[in-house]
């Protein structure tokens, strides 16, 4: 049964895949609180950016899709406070507009290939030990941001206004949640997939919400959601040749539905 | 009282939105210990003024002092409780006990990495048994009834300690019974804890006894430091358009 352990590059994923859970669902929580689900989607087209001026300029992919991703946050947060535009209507343009781009730079790089295809759907085979130590170091920082400032995040997920009329600086700490949120993502994009990351952020705090049951807890069973889903998805994708990262967005849909069935009023 | 700082004083605010006016040259003084109610026909601006006091919304014009400062210089915030207009529409949704909720209050005086310190709790425990929730403090704030929720929300404001409370009409959706046991517990905060008060409401004859000092705004502000005389004043009538007169009868049915 545990041969699945005896390859080393399955040890990795397995790591890689669990230090990405608790990443993305910890700051999925308050994206979702915030109604920002789509942000995730968006910033994961973004990091595609990012990917495809790795690959083509042979730098690292994975360090191209952190820097992308948050220069594209920013952007959203930037346009978002300083323009009459519609939140979503801001992140569906970018999100096409980076999809064009990263298109565009990898067709005129040549770089059509399967390791852009593994950066598209995620695999679990192309997790490197540099990888490993890249996501640890970032979701270090990206996670203890969180945790410091989780008081102030959940006020002004529930209401922004009434956090600034007492004091929160809610404009600097929108900045900071939507630039943790774009270092999870790439980080994410070599396991789960840029097309399949928003669903691994999103779908276990949802999942968690109809349990109805305070912040912590809900924190907490989102938290066990994605773990379970992507242990689940990795071992059943070594098993059966499934690519790992839709088989872990499939695993998190079979908990959401029996989440939302249990708990129908 | 009248060498002291207001906690707020407002000169010649006005406020505009693409050109149309929605304050003009509006000019008063809150003192601390003041109970005032602040009335006046919808989109007549009252909730932009206090946006403005709250900043929230830059005034167009005019200069606004909270505790003497300019509101751009004031930083200590936790002396101003808020509670809106949407108070008691919370999201069902929201995974918030009302513990969660009136937790927020003590946010903004923590450091970072800072735990919760007995203080905190102090002030928490405190703020719930004056609104007297504490037995509801598990309670998802989603299932409670429009008028609890309403005391979960100034719990939450009153557990920054705060010297001044000031509350949009937070009563739509709350029964009779509720609001009038609301109304008594402003009236004992304010006589009992000396917290100021500034009210926005439609129910100024429910409460006429209580308050100290009537601000009708309609886009420009009258106001009136006998409000018992003022609900029969000509002027307030006028300014105040259909509305005074049922504010009028209101007064007569209770």
């Amino acid at each position: 049964m545990l041969e699945i352990f005896d390859y080393d590059f399955m040890q990795r994923a397995f790591l890689a895949g669990m230090l990405i859970a608790i990443l993305a669902s910890v700051s999925g929580t308050f994206v979702v609180l915030k109604r920002y689900s789509m942000i995730s989607e968006t910033l994961a087209h973004s990091a595609l950016v990012g990917v495809a001026v790795g690959l083509v300029a042979g730098f690292n992919p994975l360090w191209m899709a952190v820097v992308v991703a948050i220069a594209s946050a920013w952007l959203i947060e930037y346009l978002r406070s300083s323009f009459s535009l519609y939140s979503d209507a801001i992140l569906a343009i970018l999100l096409s507009g980076s999809l064009a781009i990263a298109v565009i730079i990898v067709s005129l790089g040549g770089a059509f290939n399967n390791s852009l295809f593994s950066y598209l759907f995620g695999s679990i085979l192309a997790v490197s030990e540099e990888d490993i130590i890249t996501i640890l170091v970032f979701g270090t920082i990206a996670l203890g941001l969180l945790l410091a400032f989780s008081k102030e995040l959940y006020f002004i997920a529930y209401d922004e206004e009434v956090a600034q009329t007492s004091g929160v600086k809610v404009k600097f700490l929108n900045f900071l949640l939507v630039t943790v949120v774009a270092i999870i993502i790439a980080l994410s994009i070599r396991v789960v997939g840029s097309l399949l990351i928003g669903a691994l952020m999103v779908i276990p705090t949802v999942s968690a919400l109809q349990y109805r049951v305070g912040f912590l807890n809900t924190t907490f069973i989102s938290l066990v959601f994605a773990l379970l889903s992507v242990l689940s998805g990795m071992t059943l994708s070594f098993y059966f040749s499934l690519p790992s990262g839709a088989t872990i967005v499939l695993c998190v849909l079979v908990i959401f539905v029996v989440s939302l069935v249990i708990n129908k009023k | 009282m009248k060498f002291k700082v207001p906690i707020f004083d407002v000169k010649n605010l006005s406020f505009s939105v693409r050109g149309q006016k929605i304050l003009s040259h509006i000019s008063l003084e809150i003192f601390n210990g003041e109970y005032v109610a602040i009335i006046g026909p919808n989109g007549g601006g009252k909730t932009t003024l206090i946006r403005m006091l709250l900043g929230l919304e830059t005034p167009t014009n005019g200069e606004i002092k909270i505790f003497g400062k300019k509101i751009k210089d004031f930083k200590q915030w936790q002396k101003i409780g808020y509670v809106p207009q949407r108070a008691s529409h919370v999201d069902a949704n929201f995974p918030a006990t009302v513990l969660d909720i009136v937790n927020m209050g003590r946010v903004s005086q923590r450091s970072i990495f800072a735990r919760t310190n007995n203080e905190d709790k102090e002030a928490v425990h405190d703020a719930m048994l004056k609104m007297d929730i504490l037995d509801l403090k598990d309670k998802m704030v989603g299932t409670l009834s429009g008028g609890q929720r309403q005391r979960v929300m100034i719990a939450r404001a009153l557990a920054s300690k705060p010297e001044i409370l000031i509350l949009d009409e937070p009563n739509t959706g709350v029964d009779m019974l509720s609001q009038k046991n609301f109304y008594a517990l402003l009236a004992n905060l304010n006589k009992e804890e000396k917290i100021t008060i500034v009210f926005i409401t439609h129910d100024i004859g429910v409460i006429a006894d209580d308050i100290g000092r009537l601000f009708t705004i309609n886009q420009k502000a009258v106001i009136c430091n006998n409000p018992k005389e003022a609900l029969s004043c000509e002027e307030m009538s006028e300014l105040y358009g259909i509305d005074a007169h049922l504010v009028h009868n209101h007064k007569h049915v209770h």
